[in-house]
C-alpha cells in the first residue's frame, strides 16, 4: 500500500492504495465516482476517459500511485453550480447517446478537443479526434453533432 | 510494489541489485493485468528528470526515453522526422499517445511497433544505462526479435540517438490496418529519400514493419534508388527481389502472403509520395 494525496475535481484527497489499484478503481471503488466507466480494461474503447494535468487519460491506462500530486478531473467534477457544462448540456439537447455508456469518455475527450483545437471544429476533425472513443451503439452523428454544438458553446 | 525514483542513479542502483518490470507510460502494461497478477516489482520511471523530452546536441538529436508519443507528434523537427511523427499519431489513440512512450515502444519489442520503420529510416540507436555504465546499440541490433531486445535486466532505454544526417530527407510513414482507426499494423513502411540537385538519389532509407519479428531496412532496394539515373522515379525502382528480408507469417490479423503484397504495394507508394507524387 502507499500513501497519495490526488486533487480530484478540486478536492484533495489522501488515501492508502494498493500498488496495483488502476486510476479508474480508484475513482470508481474508493471515491465511488461511478461516472467514469470501464469499458474494455485494455486501453482501447475510451469509457473512462478523466483528465490528468488538463490532458485527457485513459484512466485504465495509469495506477493511482502515479497520479500522485497530480489533478485529475472527471465527468463529475465539469458541472458547477448545478448547471451542466456546455458540452454536457450540448449532449443533451442533440441527444448524443443512445445507451449512454460510453458518454462521460466521449464528453470528456471532447473537452479537451476544444482546448487544444478551439471551438470551431468540423465534422472531419471531430472524428478524427473521437479516434479514441468507441460508441458501441454506433450512435456517432449525434455525438459529433453535440462536440460541434458544445465546442461553439465553450468558445462563446 | 511500486517504485517510482525521482533520479536516474536512484533508479539504476535499484536495478543492479534487484530485478522489476520497468514501466513509462504503462500501455502495453495494464492490459496484460486483466486476467493475470500484475508483476511483483513495477520501476515507473517517469518521475525522474531529464528522461523527457528532444534536444539536438552536436551531431545528433537525442529523444528523452521518457518521450511521449504526443510530445514527439508536437515537436518541431526537420522534414526527416515526418514518418516518425505521423507514426506517433497512429499509435493507440490520443489519450494512449498522451502517455505511451518511446522507450516503452521499443522495449515492448512488438513486431508491430509503428515506431520502429521509421527510427530505422532515420539510423536511430538506443543508449541504455545501468550503474556500471552507459552503452550505445544501432536499433537495429537493439530489437532481437519478437518481444525479446537486448537489454539486460539492471539497464534503463535513456534516450534514442538520431544522427543529424539528411535532415532534409523527404520522409513518409504508410500504414495499413484494418480499419481507419485504433488498429495493429498489418504492415508498415516508412520511407526516407534525399535527392541532390541534379535529380540523383543521394540518401534513401527504406524500412518495413509487421512482416517480419522484427522490422526491418530493405538494404537492397536501398542500394538500387542511390544508383538509379538521376529523376528516376523512386517507385518505379522496387522490385520484389528487394522484399527478401521480409518473412511475414500467418496469423490473425492477414496471411503471410497477403503482408507480402501489401508490403510491396505499400513501399512503391512510399516512395512515390516520397517523389511528391502523391
Amino acid at each position: 500500500m502507499t500513501d497519495i494525496t490526488v486533487k480530484v475535481n478540486g478536492r484533495d484527497v489522501s488515501a492508502a492504495v494498493e500498488d496495483r489499484t488502476l486510476l479508474v478503481d480508484f475513482l470508481r471503488e474508493s471515491l465511488k465516482l461511478t461516472g467514469t466507466h470501464i469499458g474494455c480494461d485494455t486501453s482501447q474503447c475510451g469509457a473512462c476517459v478523466v483528465h490528468v494535468d488538463g490532458v485527457a487519460v485513459k484512466s485504465c491506462t495509469m495506477l493511482a500511485v502515479q497520479a500522485a500530486g497530480a489533478e485529475v478531473v472527471t465527468i463529475e467534477g465539469l458541472s458547477k453550480d448545478g448547471e451542466l457544462h456546455p458540452m454536457q448540456q450540448a449532449f443533451h439537447e442533440n441527444h448524443g447517446l443512445q445507451c449512454g455508456f460510453c458518454t462521460p469518455g466521449m464528453i470528456m475527450t471532447a473537452i479537451d478537443m476544444v482546448r487544444r483545437l478551439g471551438g470551431n471544429l468540423d465534422e472531419a476533425t471531430i472524428r478524427h479526434e473521437l479516434e479514441g472513443n468507441i460508441c458501441r451503439c454506433t450512435g456517432y452523428h449525434n455525438i459529433v453533432r453535440s462536440i460541434e454544438a458544445g465546442a461553439a458553446a465553450m468558445g462563446r | 510494489m511500486h517504485l517510482r525514483p525521482k533520479s536516474l542513479d536512484e533508479a539504476m542502483a535499484f536495478l543492479s541489485e534487484e530485478r522489476a518490470v520497468v514501466m513509462a507510460g504503462g500501455t502495453d502494461l495494464y492490459p496484460a493485468f486483466v486476467d493475470r497478477p500484475p508483476p511483483a516489482r513495477i520501476l515507473d520511471i517517469t518521475a525522474i528528470s531529464g528522461l523527457r523530452g528532444i534536444v539536438r546536441e552536436a551531431d545528433h538529436w537525442r529523444i528523452g526515453g521518457a518521450t511521449t508519443w504526443t510530445d514527439i507528434a508536437r515537436a518541431s523537427l526537420p522534414p526527416a522526422f515526418h514518418a516518425l511523427k505521423a507514426a506517433a499519431r497512429e499509435i493507440g489513440s490520443l489519450q494512449i499517445q498522451n502517455r505511451a512512450t518511446i522507450a516503452g515502444n521499443l522495449c515492448n519489442a512488438s513486431p508491430a511497433a509503428d515506431s520502429v520503420p521509421p527510427l530505422l529510416a532515420l539510423d536511430a540507436s538506443v543508449e541504455l544505462a545501468s550503474a556500471s555504465g552507459t552503452r550505445t546499440l544501432p536499433l537495429a541490433d537493439f530489437i532481437k526479435g519478437n518481444r525479446r531486445t537486448e537489454k539486460r535486466p539492471d539497464e534503463l532505454l535513456t534516450a534514442v540517438l538520431i544522427p543529424g544526417i539528411a535532415e532534409q530527407a523527404r520522409s513518409v510513414f504508410l500504414k495499413l490496418g484494418a480499419r481507419r482507426y485504433l488498429v495493429i499494423s498489418i504492415v508498415m513502411v516508412a520511407a526516407n529519400i534525399l535527392r541532390t540537385a541534379d535529380g540523383r538519389i543521394a540518401h534513401a532509407r527504406v524500412a518495413v514493419g509487421s512482416a517480419s519479428a522484427v522490422a526491418t531496412r530493405l538494404a537492397n532496394l536501398e542500394a538500387a534508388l542511390a544508383s538509379a539515373p538521376a529523376h528516376t522515379p523512386a517507385g518505379s525502382v522496387v522490385a520484389e527481389a528487394h522484399l527478401a528480408p521480409l518473412a511475414p507469417i500467418d496469423d490473425v490479423r492477414a496471411s503471410g502472403a497477403y503482408r507480402r503484397d501489401a508490403a510491396l504495394t505499400l513501399v512503391r507508394r512510399a516512395l512515390a509520395e516520397a517523389d511528391g507524387d502523391a
